[in-house]
């Protein structure tokens, strides 16, 4: 489903690239051998990591080391991982991947609405983590040079910019990807599986929950009336497709 | 009375009561179920008696003494108007002269008339011989001669002084009226005796009579009545606290625990009000505690699993490093770190069931409903354990005649369900083949897993829901299920509101049914997917199964130690 320029899931090759860029990873735990334990797989991947096991002080060393993503418990003393998501999107739209012990559909969601990109539930293995994290620092230079349409917005892929009337609407990478892959099949209707292994890369079946509450996102950012959404139409019982190009 | 408590509220309600027909029975089902209906009943028929015959004694009494006092006044009447016409009479000196006998019975009328209560008066002579002194009989209007019977002429023409009475019908001008003839003989000098009547009209008597007892009739009707009221208004005071009591039971049966009965007064209402809720406070802090212990117990299981994933991910981070590197290591150490892995990932997997299950235990589950086609989720299911099949060479069926358009289900729990159901008729198939079928109703859609493995005797189908009940505990298990499958997988039936059915037979294999009913409905009818296979070869047929599936023979069953079953 992935396409040519943009690949669903990295690929070994993909290893090299990120390698030369080194990217770096926030890993906010307070559990300490667990995140010990999580250098350790990321730094064998070639990651670059950075600790912080107090939830207080996590967005300050967010804004001192910017890294390229962060690694998120939800529990956490001092200050919950759902507030610390709130604060870093407020300022950001680096993409956070939660890790979470409660699957329970409160839990999740909620770190979902404040703007968690992903989530992995412990336990969870190193391929899978690595994974996920390789899905979301994929290259945001984009091969091809062009300006899609959707609805009333201009979506210029290589300035990863969204317009609406020459006026930016700020949209995370994630919401981005989102948006791009509807608006590049305007006729298609995504199902929210072909949603989740194009955007996020899941090739099983996971959680819909991801789709559903990120198009919610999404359409509070580029709907003028996200309760009459236009650009991202809901088909009932499939998923989802772009609106009419205005 | 019941027609009229019966405020219709409704033209059913008001035809039925005017089906006369449809009375009886509703009648007796009052009497029936109607505690007040049947006791104000009784009370009225009882009372009706009661005054009915009191009133009827009553109204012949006065009717008997209204007569003798109206008889005693007239015969004193009569007597003493005969008596002043006799001495009349027996003052006069007549000397055989017509004249003079006509002037005194003239004067004897006029004293009769004065002396006399009534003008009904009428004399006959007693001598029918002719006689040119006699004077002649008269009678006055309404005492003709015809009122007079034979008998009362004879009776009084029997015996000189004595006074004769009889009850008869006056015939007066407005009507007949009831009344009394008085008879009495009354001395003619020089002519003889002649029969004197005096009639009186007792019409008066009989309205006095009339009104007396139509009085007593309404005063008795009005009692009644009365008292039909007041039995009412007295049961009222007692079958509403009763009824109360009823709807208070039942509710606290329903599980309404914190309903009490309203405690007035100090009479045995209220007594049994106390009963009540002293019974329902025992009861209810009995389930809270229970409830207590059963949630702190849940929570325990809940918080015991979440806290071991933490540690749990930090080892499965390391062992699935040391594992990648094995092939540096020397072969036992290589092997250490395979188990450890394989290990870990068990404990993983019990880890999750058995926070699922304290979740059903909690009942904080929640569905994420989407319209799903359960043919295609059991084609993808079929598709992601192909390889596991192969691996035990079985070969894997679909035989889906319905269940295509999409029903409401959380498709990730019934992919759960299908895929323990299917890794279960692996481990237990035997290599033999395994047919899934999916088929719907208008009410429900159903997904059977069949496999002809060894099955289970009836002691173990009933154990194999149970949490980590296992068929065979000797068994060994190739794809290691923790236990728990079943039992969650029957948690997520139940939670759709539908069941997960199961057959199974020795050397015949096993067949597990799961069913879901359509838009949060419930399961009524049939499953569209017969639990009980009948039989096989004409189902096979009839599914369009090329090969055949070969059943056990009886060696194959005594060698595998006849046991078997899902884990």
């Amino acid at each position: 489903m992935g396409t040519a320029r943009r690949p669903a899931v990295p690929r070994p090759d993909a290893k090299d690239e990120t390698r030369e860029m080194t990217s770096r990873i926030l890993v906010v735990d307070d559990d300490t051998a667990l995140a010990e334990m999580i250098g350790i797989v990321l730094r064998t991947e070639g990651f670059e990591t950075v600790f912080c096991a107090d939830g207080a002080k996590a967005v300050e060393i967010w804004r001192a080391e910017r890294p390229d993503l962060i690694l998120l418990d939800l529990m956490l003393p001092g200050m919950d991982g759902i507030e610390i998501c709130n604060r870093v999107r407020a300022e950001s739209g680096v993409p956070i991947i939660m890790l979470t012990a409660r699957t329970d559909t409160a839990d999740v969601v909620k770190g979902l609405e404040s703007g968690a990109d992903d989530y992995i539930v412990k336990p969870f293995n190193p391929k899978e983590l690595v994974a996920r994290i390789r899905t979301r620092l994929r290259p945001a230079s984009q091969p091809v040079n062009e300006t899609l349409r959707i609805g009333d917005l201009a979506v210029d892929v290589a300035a990863h910019e969204v317009c609406r009337d020459d006026t930016p609407i700020a949209l995370t990478p994630l919401e981005f990807e989102l948006l791009v892959a509807l608006a590049s099949k305007p006729q298609q209707v995504f199902s929210r599986e072909m949603l989740l292994e194009q955007v996020w890369g899941y090739h099983y079946k996971a959680d819909t929950r991801l789709v559903n509450v990120h198009v919610q996102r999404l359409r509070a950012k580029v709907e003028q009336d996200p309760d009459n959404p236009k650009i991202v139409t809901t088909v009932r019982g499939v998923g989802y497709r772009a609106g009419a190009v205005v | 009375m019941p027609p009229a408590r019966a405020v219709p509220a409704s033209r059913p309600a008001l035809s039925a009561w005017r089906d006369w027909r449809s009375w009886p029975d509703s009648l007796t089902n009052l009497w029936r179920r109607s505690l007040r209906f049947r006791t104000i009943l009784v009370t009225l028929a009882l009372t009706a008696l009661a005054i009915l015959v009191a009133c009827i004694w009553m109204a012949l009494a006065i009717q008997n003494d209204l007569f003798q006092a109206r008889k005693d006044q007239v015969l004193a009447d009569s007597l003493r108007a005969t008596q002043a016409a006799q001495e009349t009479l027996d003052a006069a000196a007549v000397q055989g002269d017509t004249v003079q006998i006509r002037n005194l019975m003239t004067s004897v009328r006029t004293t009769l008339v004065e002396r006399s209560s009534t003008d009904m008066i009428a004399a006959f002579r007693i001598d029918r011989t002719p006689s040119q002194l006699a004077p002649q009989n008269f009678t006055t209007p309404g005492l003709t001669e015809d009122v007079i019977s034979d008998g009362m002429h004879e009776a009084v023409q029997s015996e000189a002084d004595q006074q004769w009475w009889q009850s008869v019908e006056l015939p007066l001008a407005d009507g007949p009226v009831p009344g009394i003839i008085v008879g009495q003989q009354l001395m003619v000098p020089d002519v003889g005796g002649y029969e004197l009547y005096l009639a009186y009209d007792l019409g008066s008597a009989s309205q006095t009579l009339g009104f007396v007892q139509t009085t007593l009739w309404i005063v008795g009707i009005a009692l009644v009545l009365l008292i039909g009221a007041i039995s009412w208004f007295v049961l009222r005071s007692v079958t509403i606290p009763i009824g109360e009591a009823a709807d208070t039971s039942a509710k606290l049966a329903s599980g309404e625990l914190g309903v009490r009965l309203p405690v007035r007064g100090e009479d045995e209402l209220a007594t049994l009000g106390r009963s009540f809720n002293a019974m329902a406070d025992s009861i209810e802090s009995q389930i809270k505690e229970l409830a207590d212990l059963s949630l702190v117990q849940q929570r325990f299981v809940s918080d015991v699993s979440h806290e071991l994933r933490t540690p749990l991910t930090t080892i499965r981070l390391a062992a699935d490093m040391i594992n990648d590197q094995r092939a540096d290591f020397d072969p036992a150490t290589a092997r250490a770190a395979e188990l450890l892995n394989a290990q870990v990932q068990r404990f993983e997997t019990l880890l999750t069931d058995l926070l699922e299950i304290s979740r059903y235990d909690a009942g904080s589950v929640q569905l994420e409903l989407e319209p799903t086609s359960l043919a295609h989720l059991a084609e993808d299911v079929i598709g992601s354990m192909h390889q596991l099949a192969e691996q035990h060479g079985t070969d894997i069926r679909l035989v889906a005649p319905g269940g295509y358009s999409p029903v409401e289900m959380d498709p990730r729990r019934v992919r759960r369900v299908v895929r323990n159901l299917l890794g279960n008729a692996i481990e237990h198939g035997e290599g033999r083949p395994i047919v899934i079928t999916v088929d719907s109703n208008h009410q429900a859609v159903a997904l059977g897993v069949r496999d002809y493995g060894l099955g289970m005797t009836p002691e173990d189908v009933e154990r194999v829901f149970d949490r980590f009940w296992r068929a065979d505990p000797s068994r060994t298990r190739t794809i290691g299920g923790t236990g728990l499958g079943l039992s969650i997988a029957l948690g997520d039936a139940r939670l759709h509101g539908g069941e997960l059915a199961v057959w199974s037979d020795l050397g015949r294999g096993s067949n597990f049914v799961l069913t879901l009913p359509r838009q949060g409905g419930h399961l009524t009818g049939p499953s569209p997917v017969p639990v009980e296979p009948g039989d096989e070869s004409v189902a096979a047929d009839d599914l369009g199964l090329t090969q055949p599936i070969p059943v056990l023979t009886m060696d194959a069953q005594s060698d595998a130690g006849a046991r078997g079953g899902p884990s």
